[in-house]
């Protein structure tokens, strides 16, 4: 890609990189394959150590995330979505089953109850501080309801129904917010940019 | 799901419905472009909030995964129907080992160099791409001349088998085997003598696989091995199939 020999970009993931990288992936191309690691590892451990909260088994997370990136490239279908909204939803899924196996532990450390959820933790983030800065002032737009549904359930891996039992709200309501908020966060993000 | 299903695609974009939930809102993606569409969009919003926590890996698990990679057989690309001929597919060529047994069936040797070459077509059903299983098993299980059988395994599922000589293909549906978790997957093996030969991972219960027909006195096994499958059986099988018995 555009860097000299030795020199190396700060992960442009351009649109047109993460889908070109995956399908040579998809033949087997095992430098592609690294190229994607690095490419998309921080986003996947960041979002796996976000939701399993647990830096050693947020490591295990992304090593089956990979894995999966790796044996399913075939699959992977450019005409239903970009190819690290791809990544970033097996991540996710991975994520989410992980906490969802070690409930009960869960429960015990967080006695049931959401956690503050932070977007300024400082340190060793590698963020394209535009795009991210985009996220958050989009989140800012939702009401309190659909941020809150949004993230219980996709940072604390609840179900619907689960976001409901927390919030003391009728399951309707926040199976319409939870969508009313992404579609919120779509669209904000679409205009921004 | 009583009302209004188009509305579970918050939720589901999100991870956030239970299993037999999501399976029928799958169901209904099948059917819904409008939802799809929907699906996709929200799921592109989600996947940016999730990108917006990234944080440095660590450098030792870069090592980790590219050596596991190293290992792993990749999914062929999901084909309309199955060829008869075996199909090549770089990079998830199974490496054969040079221990094929001297009984001179020349036949034993070229179908287990073609299933190696071929690897094994596994079509697993609308998991991520909502295409329905591929041609290849089911038009195995439905050939005029099929054979099949249903046989227990030992971790208390089942495995239905089909053969057909018409087709020159052997099918196995594993819908009936036990989820297995993220950790350990199904692999299939073909198995000569006391050799087994990898012949492919099955990454999902729902997954069925396809191969060619296996030359007299192979049988097929299947195993639970660790995620990415192994290169020699690390556990007894769970069931082990002789075609003659189909
Ligand atoms: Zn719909």
């Amino acid at each position: 890609m555009g860097a000299g020999p030795g020199l190396r970009l700060v992960p442009s993931d351009g649109p047109g990189d993460v889908d070109g990288l995956l399908v040579r992936v998809s033949r087997g191309d095992r430098a592609a394959f690294e190229e994607l690691y690095d490419t998309l590892s921080s986003s996947v451990y960041g979002l796996a150590r976000r939701v399993v909260r647990d830096p050693t088994r947020a490591e295990d997370v992304t090593q089956e995330v990979f894995l999966e990136v790796w044996r399913k490239a075939s699959r992977f279908d450019a005409g239903r979505g970009k190819a690290k909204t791809w990544v970033m939803t097996i991540a996710h899924r991975r994520a989410v089953d992980a906490v969802r196996r070690s409930e009960s532990q869960r429960r015990q450390d967080h006695h049931g109850a959401p956690d503050d959820v932070s977007f300024d933790e400082p340190g060793d983030r590698v963020i394209r501080a535009e795009e991210h800065g985009a996220v958050r002032e989009c989140l800012e737009t939702l009401t309190d309801l659909q941020l809150e549904s949004v993230r219980l359930a996709y940072f604390n891996g609840y179900t619907y129904g689960e976001v409901a039992t927390l919030l003391d709200r009728p399951l309707p309501t926040i199976k319409t917010r939870m969508r009313d908020g992404l579609i919120r966060l779509r669209d904000c993000l679409e205009g921004a940019r | 799901m009583s009302t209004d299903v188009h509305t579970l695609s918050g939720a589901y974009a999100v991870d956030a419905l239970d299993p037999r939930e999501a399976a029928e809102f799958e169901e209904h993606l099948e059917q819904c472009h409008a939802c799809r569409e929907e699906v996709a969009e929200l799921q592109h919003a989600a996947a940016l909030m999730g990108a917006a926590e990234a944080a440095a890996a660590p450098a030792a698990l870069r090592s980790r995964v590219l050596d596991e990679v190293e290992r792993a057989p990749q999914l062929p690309p999901r084909v309309a129907s199955l060829p008869s001929d075996p199909v090549t597919v770089p990079g998830s060529v199974v490496p054969l080992r040079r221990r094929l047994p001297a009984r001179g069936l020349l036949a034993a040797a070229a179908a287990v160099v073609a299933l190696a070459i071929g690897g094994v077509l596994v079509s697993d059903t609308m998991r991520d791409d909502g295409v329905p299983l591929a041609g290849g098993v089911v038009q195995v299980f439905e050939a005029d001349d099929a054979r099949s059988v249903t046989v227990d395994t030992s971790n208390g599922g089942k495995v239905r088998v089909a053969l057909s000589a018409a087709e020159g293909q052997m099918a196995v549906d594993t819908a009936q085997l036990p989820d297995l978790g993220p950790r350990q997957v199904y692999q299939l093996w073909t198995v000569v003598g006391d050799i087994a030969q990898p012949a492919g991972v099955l990454d999902d219960p729902k997954t069925g696989a396809s191969m060619g027909l296996p030359a007299e006195g192979t049988k097929v096994a299947i195993t639970i091995e660790p995620m990415g499958g192994s290169e020699r059986p690390t556990s007894a099988p769970i069931v082990t199939v002789d075609p003659a018995d189909v």
